[in-house]
């Protein structure tokens, strides 16, 4: 499936390159973190077809988002999987603190591939695999988070030998799907999308680091009002459903 | 300047493409040495084949090999029952280096066998040399500067192999991680300063290998010449 929609996207990739600067409305582009590729993409197409607006996507792990805000790249809207990147570009004055909403949490899954003979249980059973994947766990926020839960159980000095860094909780996924690696921690929501792996425990609410997903618009945007615009549309009702139906937890004003 | 680790790992690179470089230098030679006398039906596919490396992307190539070698991959199983892992090991990235460079050490080498005066060989056999006689004594001294540089070539390029290592050997601190992945890590991580140092040994490396080549080659030709 995952193939056969990379094959459409490149298709609509080259044909977009064809084409003369299409009359559209306005373009919004918004950095969000991976792990919400699926969600932001439905939303997306529902806003698109009220608002007469293009959105452009560019997912990836959020330091490197952040990253690329800071150098400079186009963008309107960046969707931080944690509160680290966000508060970073606010030091910097790239986000407005007052305009910053926390929107989501989520909650960290241990995965195995699906054909896995390894009896995973709980975090201890970790130590029997050979490899564990997780997004980078210097900076990318799934690791972060992965990291601090298994720091905070006493585990992490005995498993970092078996940790195999990924760009981003997606390619941990990927990691697990195709057993290359024998475990990995993914966030909730990533685990459930995914028919070639299993979760082999989640992380308890409370017991894993508190997950925060905010979303702002950037203050260097040049489509301020669109920008604003969308991250309406972004904590609306559809939306907040949307996301909901993909298993985060809403946490918008509380 | 350097981080913890750094120097270790700047010394694994080099370790890694050494060693890559050795292990290509016997069948890169006779592979070229084949193509510059090889006259036969095929030539130009074998030719074709052994510089695909050369011109996929290196992450088409990590792929292929990634395929081959996971676990459930064809030579993966068959290795797995061996007890030999080789995804995401030091044995990866010596294998992606060594398959990303060994086109360099052959269309080097081959030149260089072709520059070669077959006259100059067939006086020798007339002379009584056996045809192993005559390629040591008379082809390799001839070919060994082309040889020495495609050499000089495969390992600059093993030292800055990323995509196809990335792929199969994954980019883990302390155990696969190579100079060109420990500066795309630390550019992903904000450390500019970090990233910007190992820069700055790459260029150095780079600089002593071909420094050194030139200056062995010069040497060596004119001794030849004297």
């Amino acid at each position: 499936m995952r193939g056969m929609n990379a094959g459409i996207r490149a298709i609509a990739l080259g044909l977009t390159l064809l084409l003369p600067g299409r009359a559209v409305a306005e373009e919004v582009v918004i950095l969000a973190a991976t792990s919400l590729t699926d969600a932001l993409r439905e939303i997306g197409e529902g806003y698109e077809a009220t608002s007469g607006n293009h959105l452009t996507f560019n997912f990836g792990a959020s330091n490197d988002l952040a990253r690329q805000i800071r150098a400079g790249a186009p963008a309107d809207v960046f969707f931080s999987a944690d509160l680290a990147q966000m508060e970073g570009l606010e030091r910097e004055g790239l986000v407005r603190r007052a305009d910053r909403l926390d929107v989501l949490s989520n909650l960290l899954s241990a995965i195995v591939p699906v054909g896995s003979t390894l009896d995973i249980r709980g975090p201890r059973d970790l130590l029997e695999v050979k490899y564990l994947a997780l997004a980078s766990p210097e900076a990318v926020p799934a690791g972060v988070y992965a990291k601090r839960y298994l720091e905070s159980i006493g585990l992490w000095d005995d498993i970092k030998a078996k940790v195999v860094p990924t760009l981003d909780v997606r390619a941990t996924l990927a990691a697990v799907e195709a057993g290359h690696a024998d475990a990995g921690i993914v966030y909730r929501t990533d685990a459930a999308l995914s028919k070639r792996v299993r979760t082999a425990f989640d992380v308890p609410r409370g017991q894993g680091p508190p997950i925060v997903y905010p979303l702002a618009p950037i203050a260097t945007s040049k489509r301020g009002e669109a920008a604003a615009a969308v991250v309406r549309y972004l904590v609306g009702p559809e939306a907040l459903a949307v996301y909901q139906r993909f298993g985060f937890l809403v946490i918008l004003g509380r | 300047m350097l981080a913890a680790g750094d120097v270790e790992m700047v010394l694994f690179t080099i370790q890694i493409a050494l060693l890559g470089t050795a292990l290509n230098l016997v069948p890169g030679t006779a592979a070229a040495l084949f193509l510059a006398r090889y006259r036969g039906p095929g030539k130009e596919a074998i030719e074709t084949v052994l510089s695909l490396p050369l011109v996929l992307p290196p992450t088409a190539v990590g792929i292929l090999l990634l395929r081959a070698l996971a676990r459930r991959g064809l030579l993966g199983t068959l290795l797995g029952d061996l007890g030999i892992e080789i995804v995401f090991t030091w044995k990866a990235v010596l294998l992606a280096t060594m398959v990303m460079s060994f086109p360099l050490l052959v269309r080097s080498a081959r030149t260089a066998f072709e520059e070669v005066d077959p006259r100059l060989v067939g006086i020798a056999r007339t002379l009584g040399c056996g045809p192993a006689r005559a390629f040591f004594r008379v082809t390799l001294p001839l070919a060994w500067r082309g040889i020495l540089a495609g050499s000089v070539l495969a390992f600059s390029r093993a030292l800055g192999e990323f995509g196809a290592t990335v792929m199969v050997a994954g980019n883990i601190p302390g155990r696969t991680q190579t100079l060109p992945l420990a500066i795309f890590h630390y550019d992903q991580i904000g450390r500019d300063d970090r990233a910007l140092a190992l820069v700055g040994v790459t260029v150095v490396l780079a600089f002593v290998a071909l420094w050194s080549a030139e200056l062995v080659s010069r040497r060596r030709s004119g001794r030849t010449a004297a």
